[in-house]
């Protein structure tokens, strides 16, 4: 597999965005990150509207401890404080701790549709998960690796199950992230295209002679939940015949299981 | 499965958060840590507080040592005042600053009480700022043009342009004046803390009798110490920024506490080496009008009050962009909640800034400065005064919002101890110092300072009770500020997170 071009358009802005990078661990600092994570899953047992107080009862820690640990808490976002001021609930940024630390396996079920998939498709069989602006890879094909696995997820005008979310969020009309460096008539022709196709399609973006087209998986209220895309040779992408009968199929299947 | 993948997988609802916040139309979350210190940093004027300070604060305390310390008592009263200022800033985010927090406190009056201040402290000291930035500029442009030196027009009219170069930066949107702000702060910054370490350079070796404490009072102490405070009033400002600074919660209060910090520092500094000079020439401070000037010129340096005015021109017009910065996000605030016609919480689509506050609230704050150069009062008495009016706003603000710590977190169940002991001593140290000021400035010749401030008081109070009649229910609305919205909370409708068992 070749490598395709620098991975660029994440610069400044993520770097911006990114929390100070911790310097050193020491003394106490590793009981300290022990007791936030509690206070993190405290607040995720209590459920919305629970007090500090109640934090600091709960789990037996001094107030003042537990007090700091939640401004701390507050200060990066992983908890939230309610408009009455009392209470706590957790921010959408614990969603990204969380899927760093354990991605969550598709279910059982998922992983049968896309064995099968896998068994009767020549090519990659490849599913990801959507969350706001951002791809998350749910299962991806270790027989058929993506080229540039981080730029596919990143860049959502270079990829099919980038560009598939892309006109998801260009209908919306969603602010589009910084990694979109694609002219707005670009990203119009892209939403377009999907739109008509009822798929994404990508060809020879990333390796010369293949391509990609990623099919959505909706879940209630027709959300854009997850996308399964194939990558296979610049023929096949361009005319998939029955295959793509094949994956709406399976698109299908995995709806109820993902949605 | 833990709790908290549990609630990752299927979030359980949230009820009473919006899709919009109630403070909608700034620049939400857009400027980060470096441009809202350096809104604080400007609201100071360092420069200018760090050249005029130390000789006013000598000039009551009467010895060089004296002089030193009350500085420092200052420095400690300010980080304690900070530090209650902090409570609020880690839990609201707010544009209204210390009004807001007040309100969401100890209620709408007080609120409004702490508003008032706020607005007379902002006001004023962009009045003072434009004045000191125009009084300097007019001699820098008279020492280029001899011929336009001496006459009334020539400030009035630098006051002015400078006045629309405020509106336009202000206008212009949150990242736009806060870059200004520290473009314009540092070059002045760095002029200044050049000549005070060329000052320490030439006078050389410390001769440690330049800080005896000899012919200093208590009472002496007490007022320089007061005097000394009102050169950190300002740090209090980037708590207006609290809707669009990035996760405010963490950049507000580490600006609020770096600024004191900072600024304690270079006073401390530009304090010492101003005394360490005089005595070093064997003169007195207290006879300098200039005290930097005096001493470069007694030294041989070449070309410092040029430099100086530079410095303290560029200092002047920080201090004035990042007041009425906040000035307008105050006013926005109020008129968000109708306490002022509903068109000051109006903001502009592309710019996001406040206009109507902003070119409501410009003109008249750049008219007074104007006025008074064109009636050929001098405008350096003028400063005198219009610095009493503000700094006894600011410090009004202060004792209210120390006092209102406790009553807001004991109502959600978070006081402890240490915090509540820290804020009432805040509230009262500070407290007996405004009352000590008041008394100081009303018998000088500035008292028509405490005369402006007093009154501003009363119109405020005046326009809040018209304000009420007939809109009991605006009691309720005062104290809005930026409320969480769904996009910032798990399971909060109308956008649950991606992958839900739903």
């Amino acid at each position: 597999m070749t490598w395709s071009g620098p991975r660029t358009g994440q610069g400044a802005d993520a770097l911006d965005r990114a929390a100070p990078a911790p310097t050193d661990l020491r003394g106490r600092q590793p009981k300290a990150i022990h007791s936030a994570l509690s206070v993190i899953e405290e607040v995720a047992r209590s459920g919305p509207g629970v007090t500090a107080h109640e934090i600091s009862s709960a789990l037996g820690m001094p107030r003042a401890t537990a007090y700091r640990l939640i401004a701390l808490l507050v200060e990066d976002e992983y908890l939230v404080r309610m408009p009455d001021l009392r209470g706590f609930t957790l921010g959408r940024k614990v969603v990204e701790l969380a899927s760093l630390v354990a991605p969550p396996p598709p279910p059982r079920a998922a992983r049968s549709v896309l064995d099968a998939l896998r068994g009767h498709i020549r090519g990659g069989i490849h599913l990801v998960r959507y969350d706001g602006d951002r791809v998350h890879p749910l299962d991806l094909d270790p027989d058929f690796p993506l080229t540039d696995e981080p730029r596919a997820l990143r860049e959502l005008d270079a990829s099919a199950m980038g560009r598939l979310l892309l006109a998801e969020l260009a209908a919306a009309g969603e602010p589009l992230p910084g990694t979109v460096r694609a002219s707005a008539e670009r990203v119009a022709a892209i939403r377009r295209e999907t739109e008509a196709a009822g798929y994404a399609r990508q060809v020879a973006e990333f390796s010369r002679g293949y391509g990609c087209i990623a099919l959505p998986i909706r879940g209630p209220r027709g959300r854009l939940v997850a996308g399964l895309a194939l990558s296979a040779p610049v023929t096949r992408v361009e005319d998939p015949g029955d295959v793509l009968d094949r994956l709406r199929d399976g698109a299908r299947s995995l709806e109820p299981l993902l949605g | 499965m833990t709790a908290l993948e549990r609630a990752i997988a299927s979030p359980p609802p949230v009820p009473g958060i919006g899709t919009r916040s109630p403070v909608e139309g700034l620049d939400r979350r857009s400027v980060g840590f470096v441009d809202v210190l350096a809104q604080s940093v400007s609201a100071m004027a360092p420069s200018a507080a760090a050249t005029l300070i130390p000789a006013l604060v000598a000039g009551v305390v009467g010895s060089p040592g004296g002089t030193v310390l009350a500085l420092a008592t200052a420095l400690l009263l300010s980080l304690l005042v900070a530090s209650c200022v902090n409570q609020f800033a880690r839990r609201i985010a707010a544009a209204g600053s210390l009004y807001t927090y007040v309100a969401r406190s100890l209620g709408a009056g007080p609120g409004v009480i702490a508003g008032t201040a706020l607005l007379l402290g902002y006001g004023f000291i962009s009045m003072f700022a434009l004045a000191g930035a125009g009084h300097t500029a007019a001699l820098l442009l008279g020492r280029a043009a001899p011929g336009a030196a001496g006459s009334p027009l020539l400030p009035a009219v630098v006051i002015a342009v400078l006045a629309a170069v405020v509106f336009a930066v202000v206008a212009g949107g949150v990242r736009l004046s806060t870059r200004v702000t520290l473009v314009v702060e540092s070059v002045s910054v760095a002029i200044i803390l050049a000549l005070v370490v060329a000052l320490l350079v030439t006078v050389g070796p410390v001769d440690i009798r330049a800080l005896s404490l000899e012919g200093t009072s208590p009472a002496a102490f007490a007022v320089g110490a007061v005097l000394a405070v009102t050169a950190f009033v300002g740090f209090e400002t980037p708590t207006t920024l609290g809707v669009e600074a990035r996760r405010p919660f963490s950049a507000i209060p580490r600006a609020v506490r770096w600024t004191v910090l900072g600024a304690g520092g270079f006073y401390l500094l530009a304090c010492y080496s101003q005394l360490v000079g005089f005595h070093a020439l064997g003169l007195d401070i207290t006879g300098s009008d200039s005290p930097v000037d005096d001493l470069a010129a007694a030294n041989g340096v070449e070309g410092v009050g040029l430099m100086l005015d530079v410095g303290i021109a560029a200092s002047c017009l920080a201090c004035a962009i990042a007041s009425m910065m906040a000035l307008v996000r105050v006013l926005f605030s109020m008129g968000r909640e109708g306490v002022l016609p509903a068109a000051f919480g109006r903001t502009h689509a592309r710019f996001r800034t406040p206009l109507v506050a902003v070119a409501a609230s410009v003109p008249v704050v750049a008219a007074v400065p104007v006025a008074v150069a064109l009636t050929g009062v001098p405008l350096w008495d003028a400063m005198g005064v219009l610095l009493v009016a503000s700094a006894a706003g600011y410090i009004t603000a202060y004792v209210v919002a120390c006092a209102a710590v406790p009553v807001l977190l004991g109502r959600i169940g978070e006081l402890t101890v240490a915090v509540g002991l820290r804020a009432v001593t805040a509230a009262l140290l500070l407290g007996g110092a405004l009352v000590a000021y008041l008394v100081l400035e009303v018998t000088s010749e500035r008292w028509v300072g405490v005369l402006l401030f007093a009154g501003g008081m009363l119109a405020g109070g005046l326009a809040y009770a018209i304000a009420l009649r007939g809109r009991p229910w605006l009691r309720e609305r005062v104290g809005v500020y930026d409320e969480p919205v769904a996009a910032d909370v798990l399971g909060a409708d109308p956008l649950p997170a991606a992958h839900g068992g739903e």
